[in-house]
């Protein structure tokens, strides 16, 4: 009856996500659109590329001035060269001359002086504009980047592994790094490449075809070669991920490698890893160094053939012994950049997909739906919670909360007991607007919460997860969650008020202590209190608590009760209880059984009524008689304060087990 | 993070110096590795020199020809030294070739012995060492600072052996063509030389910022986004943002710091590189006025100098890579100096084991902790015993456990197999005949049969399906696994309960069929009722074996012939499960407690599974009560 819900959202092919992105053709449209994120530094940018041709061109004119016009004009005067274009280098340099009053020697010096200092200036101006255009381009790029992915909904981080996005934020940035100072700089070369040509053609055309004849031969060249080597590379990565995969794997379950004494066996396959790796080089390597060769001897051979036909050119007096000698020059010029262009079109594939990958990641439309006019909330709310024939599941899947109606009053208590699957969590994700939800209402103090601003709703509703994430931190970070709103002082009450604060104390360095992310300092136990100092510390005005279902020892277990019912004094609190004690912490109880709410009363009445609650509650009472029998054995103080060297808790799955954590399971 | 344990878990920064020549010292351990190539390298270096030899004589050639062709006295002589290049340069070809490949290829064969004695390195590594590198921090060093070193044996060194040699070479035909002409063009040589060496030895910490803010931004994103889900809860999404704008920056900034020196060095290089071609140009020009020079030998001095000033900027560059490569080279190292705290004993003889396991007055502190985990703990496994460890998390429990198969540096003296010390035996042996079953069930991204044969891939199906029955994961791997034994499981397989990866690290234990089998905590998410059944199990499978179990519940530990209670590292109270309760003890207490909890809990799962099935709880409720 309530597939409408799901049917109405798209279902998304998530695994395009997860695939592979190698395109190999060009694609405009994604240059374009990196395009716009220069557009602040549009003018750094711009300005490089303007000052690259003026040094391109200065570059392009060295030979020509030093050998057409010292050679031809003073070292070996040639009446015949005067014919042959200089660029008004010549006129220049007379200039130069009559202005300073100096043989023509010194006023060439003078002139490469001046032409090179120019060339060095702007070559650096242009190189340190270019740099810092394409960081601070991509570092606004990395940055909306991340925050598209920060603000992408539960259900997206249900499918995508954190590690397919992750590349994105950092390697495919990286890539159209090399993608926009790649750009530019082999601009310089295209303008060199061309500045070359209309001089050579300006010297002597038949010269410059000669030079032109090696350009296809170079080109052929380079392209069977990328050819080759596109192939050879991605084996090279495939091998090398592979052996990186199976070291991290190893690092992980290293316990259990010694235990099962595989060091050796282990040695041996990543050795198998490490040769296949070691091959796919050597074969690369055979290609390389032919080609790096083929690329080192065009050059020469191009002056070898300049030397043969110039030579009888020069002596036929067609051109002058300087054009032959700045032909010599121009050769490379000529033959350079085509291996460079080669090498970019490698750079400008892989950053093709990087920029596909990225692009991917931002266009991904998945978001909570919100309120185009979201509702303003007064300051403070009273706290009264209401669903309202609330039905959902997950996309693609089975109903998980069917007709859920039920209405807490401010500052009650209300526990939530079901079985595995019941849709306990779910009820917990969707207050909190983890998901989208279209059949039914929950209103917050009579406001609809699809009318109100997720991020709004969220400071108002504080949401302890089973989990407690650990990030690497101090303990006061890990409190306050770096939200500077959140004092060192209130961290501290925080702590203290949850029974936190004696064994903080008792870390190395108390609040001060990093912790290590996976959290292997800090007990089960622990834990949950620095989840209780968290929430509290931003002093939500409805809590919602998803009880953490490890077994912690009674001592411990009684430090948290007291500290649970501290953080829910006065405060709207909906609890998926799995423990008696917390239950009857609670004004009332909800019993949800296959996403339906069987029961809802208080504990008295549910007990009356003799159901599922009472048969729940027969059963659980001894865990509470256990607890106030143990009381005695406890001192609140110490219980926890064992910080560090302890063993991992265990979890325990034999009672009421957390729901389905995600809608995969559901699909 | 493997091996848990947990002394000194917080970070501690390790502070690198900000120097490039010191460094550059820790490239002599690279030594070794590079050695047993010495006789190839020996030969491609001899080999590229000759190309470089070969690459001077072209000017030579080109000088012979200009100079004919400018004088109209001497007859034009262009063929011949043309056709003399073009031999120059196949020669030439072959022989780079040839070389080239091979320097490249010792470079390959270092990579991989670093990675692979690097690997092997880590496998025999103890918690201390654990404890100072994390999983990504080793995964940097063996695939980043690898990458470095590689760079360096591959081009650094050659380059600057051939790039002397060019010097020298070079420079010979210079004073052989004009030797006052050469003075002077190798007049800012040195300052080129000593520029260069100054900008590298400053490079390194611009180049270290540079790498360093990038790490802070990788660790960012993945810590951030593994933690989502707590972030979109708090509402922390644009602190969060800004605070990664703030490291993203950092990292622009660091990265336009480190390219703006190497900008300026370049520059500074390039300024002082052209002097001599200036010098060239102006003195050398005069010289060919006054009729000193000729003009062909004036140009084949710029072709040196083209060859020279290339020579002294790789100079720089090869340094510069140096630097990034010795760093590497100090971060690998400072991973291979570190010599495993777990000393074997391979050679000692080990016959049959009975399989008593005692701890004599055993203390052990983390490495690191301010007071000991364990105290004076005297505990005895007869042979073919089952003992349960029984206490609150934190206890010290997993300790004693690791202690007996020397996952950590067990003290000699305080743990026994058969009245021989642990520390005696080798190590391989020990942990055959003692086998644990960690806490953490970790599976490895492999079929379920690749890691229940972890220890032995030749283990037949007999042996894997008594294992996978006797820990209870008979019926998930026939039903719910569609590959059975053939589904792939772990990070990148499919994902299994807690229980089943529980049950499933549990075979793997058993499968080895030990003389002594240790047991960590591995029934905390099976459920009793399973568990019992398991546990009858292991007593028909392990009939005459001993097992050290560890365990919160009282109805686990009631089965083993002695229980010790472990209490704050030191052993609260010990007896077996009769003499525990006549104690009155916390043994006693607990079993009151935890015995109701039973009674209720197996009553719980019965009606938990009669409300998953559907049907009317409390019939079944009245019923069992």
């Amino acid at each position: 009856m309530n597939g409408a819900a799901s049917q109405t959202r798209p279902t998304r092919n998530y695994a395009a996500f997860d695939a592979e992105l190698t395109h190999q053709a060009l694609n405009m449209r994604l240059f374009l659109r990196l395009m716009r994120w220069t557009k602040p530094y549009r003018i750094t940018l711009v300005s490089s590329a303007l000052l690259i041709v003026v040094s391109v061109g200065l570059g392009a004119l060295m030979p020509v001035f030093q050998y057409r016009v010292v050679v031809d004009e003073i070292l070996v005067p040639n009446p015949a060269s005067d014919s042959l274009p200089s660029f008004y280098l010549t006129t220049i340099l007379h200039a130069v001359q009559d202005a300073l009053e100096v043989a023509p020697l010194t006023a060439a010096a003078v002139m490469f002086i001046a032409m090179f200092v120019t060339q060095t200036v702007i070559g650096l101006a242009q190189q340190l504009l270019l740099t810092s255009g394409a960081l601070k381009t991509l570092r606004d790029l990395r940055i909306d980047l991340f925050a598209s992915l920060e603000r992408k909904p539960a259900s997206f981080y249900d499918h995508v592994a954190v590690g397919r996005v992750m590349t994105r934020v950092t390697n495919d940035i990286e890539n159209l790094f090399e993608l926009l100072v790649g750009f530019i700089g082999r601009a310089g070369v295209v303008v060199q490449f061309f500045v070359v040509a209309v001089i050579m053609f300006a010297l002597s055309v038949h010269l410059t075809t000669i030079g032109l004849a090696m350009i296809p031969v170079a080109a052929v060249a380079t392209y069977y070669f990328r050819k080759v080597m596109r192939q050879a590379f991605r084996r090279i990565r495939d091998s090398v991920s592979a052996l990186n995969q199976y070291m991290q794997e190893d690092l992980i379950g290293m316990e259990v490698v010694q235990i099962s004494g595989r060091e050796a066996m282990n040695s041996g396959q990543y050795r198998g890893l490490n040769q296949a790796n070691r091959d796919h080089e050597y074969y690369a390597i055979n290609y390389e160094v032919v080609f790096e060769t083929f690329n080192m001897s065009l050059a020469t051979i191009a002056t070898v053939c300049v030397l043969w036909f110039g030579g009888g050119l020069v002596v036929q007096e067609a051109i002058s012994l300087g054009v032959m000698l700045t032909f010599t020059q121009y050769i490379n010029m000529m033959v350079m950049p085509i291996e460079s262009m080669g090498r970019f079109f490698n750079v400008l594939f892989r950053s093709m997909a990087s920029g596909e990958r990225i692009f991917q990641a931002l266009d991904w439309d998945e978001r909570l739906h919100e309120p185009a006019a979201p509702a303003t909330l007064p300051a403070r709310l009273q706290g009264e919670v209401a669903f309202r024939h609330t039905h959902f599941a997950y996309p693609g899947g089975e109903p998980v909360l069917k007709d859920v109606s039920f209405r807490i009053a401010p500052g009650e208590k209300l526990a939530i007991v079901g079985p595995t699957g019941s849709g306990k969590s779910t009820i917990v994700r969707l207050l909190a607007r983890f998901y989208d939800f279209d059949d039914g209402m929950i209103f917050l103090d009579g406001v609809d919460v699809n009318r109100i601003a997720s991020r709004d709703l969220r400071r108002r509703v504080g949401v302890v997860l089973q989990d407690f994430h650990i990030f690497s931190g101090t303990v006061s970070e890990n409190i306050s969650l770096n939200n500077p709103d959140i004092t060192a002082d209130r961290v501290h009450w925080a702590a203290r008020v949850v029974n936190a604060d004696p064994f903080i104390r008792d870390l190395p360095n108390g609040y001060d202590t990093e912790l290590a992310e996976r959290g292997h300092n800090l007990s089960q136990g622990q834990q949950q209190l620095l989840a209780f100092a968290r929430v509290l510390a931003s002093d939500p005005e409805i809590l919602v608590l998803d009880e953490a279902t490890s077994s912690i020892d009674t001592g411990t277990e009684l430090v948290i009760q007291d500290a649970l019912h501290k953080l829910t004094e006065g405060r709207t609190s909906i609890i998926i209880a799995h423990r008696l004690q917390t239950i009857q912490e609670c004004d009332r109880v909800l019993v949800l059984h296959r996403g339906v709410v069987q029961e809802l009363g208080t504990h008295d009445e549910l007990i009356a009524r003799r159901g599922i609650y009472y048969t729940l509650h027969e059963l659980q009472f001894q865990d509470s008689r256990v607890a106030a029998e143990l009381t005695g054995d406890v001192d609140g103080d110490r219980a926890p304060a064992q910080p560090g060297w302890v063993d991992r808790d265990s979890e325990d799955e034999s009672g009421f087990e957390r729901d389905a954590v995600d809608g995969r399971q559901f699909g | 993070m493997p091996v848990v344990a947990a002394a000194a878990p917080f970070r501690t920064g390790v502070v690198r110096e900000r120097s490039s020549v010191k460094h550059l010292a820790h490239l002599r351990r690279l030594y070794p590795y590079v050695q047993r190539y010495a006789m190839v390298l020996g030969l491609a270096i001899a080999g590229l020199l000759l190309t470089r030899l070969a690459f001077n004589i072209i000017p030579q050639l080109m000088k012979i020809a200009i100079d004919s062709l400018a004088d109209a006295n001497i007859p034009a002589n262009y063929a011949a030294p043309a056709l003399g290049i073009l031999a120059i340069v196949v020669v030439q070809s072959g022989i780079y070739i040839v070389t080239r490949r091979a320097l490249r290829r010792v470079s390959i064969a270092v990579t991989y012995d670093l990675r692979k004695r690097l690997f092997n390195h880590i496998q025999y590594q103890g918690p201390t060492f654990f404890n100072r590198f994390d999983t990504g921090d080793l995964m940097s060093r063996a695939v980043n600072d690898v990458r470095m070193v590689r760079m360096a044996v591959s081009f650094g060194w050659v380059q600057i052996a051939t790039v002397v040699f060019s010097l020298t070479t070079s420079l010979s035909f210079m004073i052989y063509m004009s030797p006052s002409l050469t003075l002077w063009v190798v007049l800012p040589l040195p300052f080129v030389a000593l520029t260069g060496f100054l900008m590298a030895r400053g490079m390194y910490p611009y180049f270290r910022d540079r790498q360093e803010s990038l790490a802070a931004v990788t660790s960012f994103t993945q810590e951030n986004l593994n933690g989502i889900r707590t972030i979109a809860a708090m509402a922390q999404e644009d602190h969060e943002i800004e605070r990664f704008r703030r490291a993203s920056t950092v990292y622009a900034q660091k990265f336009y710091r480190a390219t703006r020196y190497q900008q300026f060095m370049d520059v500074a290089m390039g300024t002082l590189t052209t002097i001599a071609p200036l010098i060239i140009l102006f003195h050398g020009g005069a010289m060919v006025l006054a009729g000193e020079l000729s003009i062909g030998t004036w140009s084949a001095f710029s072709a040196y100098l083209m060859m020279l000033t290339g020579a002294v900027t790789q100079i720089g560059w090869a340094l510069s890579m140096f630097v990034a490569a010795a760093a590497g080279t100090e971060r690998i190292f400072e991973v291979l100096d570190c010599e495993p705290e777990v000393v074997d004993a391979p050679r000692a003889e080990m016959g049959h084991v009975d399989g008593r396991l005692e701890f004599r007055n055993f203390t052990y502190r983390h490495p690191g902790a301010p007071r000991s985990t364990i105290t004076g703990v005297d505990i005895d496994v007869q042979a073919g015993d089952t003992v349960a460890l029984l206490g609150r998390v934190g206890a010290g429990k997993s300790t004693i456990l690791k202690a007996a198969v020397r996952l950590l540096d067990t003290p000699p003296g305080t743990v026994f197999l058969d009245g021989r010390d642990v520390c005696d035996l080798p190590l391989g042996r020990l942990r055959e005949v003692v086998t644990m079953v960690p806490q953490d069930p970790f599976l490895f991204s492999a079929t379920l049969r690749e890691n229940l044969t972890y220890d032995d891939p030749d283990r037949g199906d007999d042996a894997i399906w008594n294992a996978v029955d006797a820990a209870g994961l008979g019926g998930t791997v026939r039903q719910d696994l569609a590959d059975g034994l053939g589904t792939v499981v772990g990070e990148r397989g499919i994902t299994l309960s807690g229980g089943q990866k529980q049950r499933a690290t549990l075979a793997r234990g058993l499968i080895r069929n030990a003389a002594v089998l240790l047991l960590d905590d591995c029934f905390s998410s099976v459920d009793t009722e399973t568990e019992e059944n398991i546990l009858r199990g292991l007593q028909r499978l392990r009939g005459g074996k001993s097992t050290l179990l560890i365990s919160h519940r009282v109805s686990t530990a009631r089965h083993a012939d002695r229980i010790y209670v472990i209490d704050n590292g030191r052993v609260l109270e010990s007896g077996s499960h009769s003499e525990l309760l006549a104690k009155n003890g916390y043994y006693a207490e607990l079993e009151a407690v935890q015995s109701n909890q039973e009674r209720d809990r197996s009553r719980k799962s019965a009606l938990l599974r009669n409300l998953q099935a559907g049907e009317e709880p409390l019939a079944v409720a009245e019923g069992g009560a």
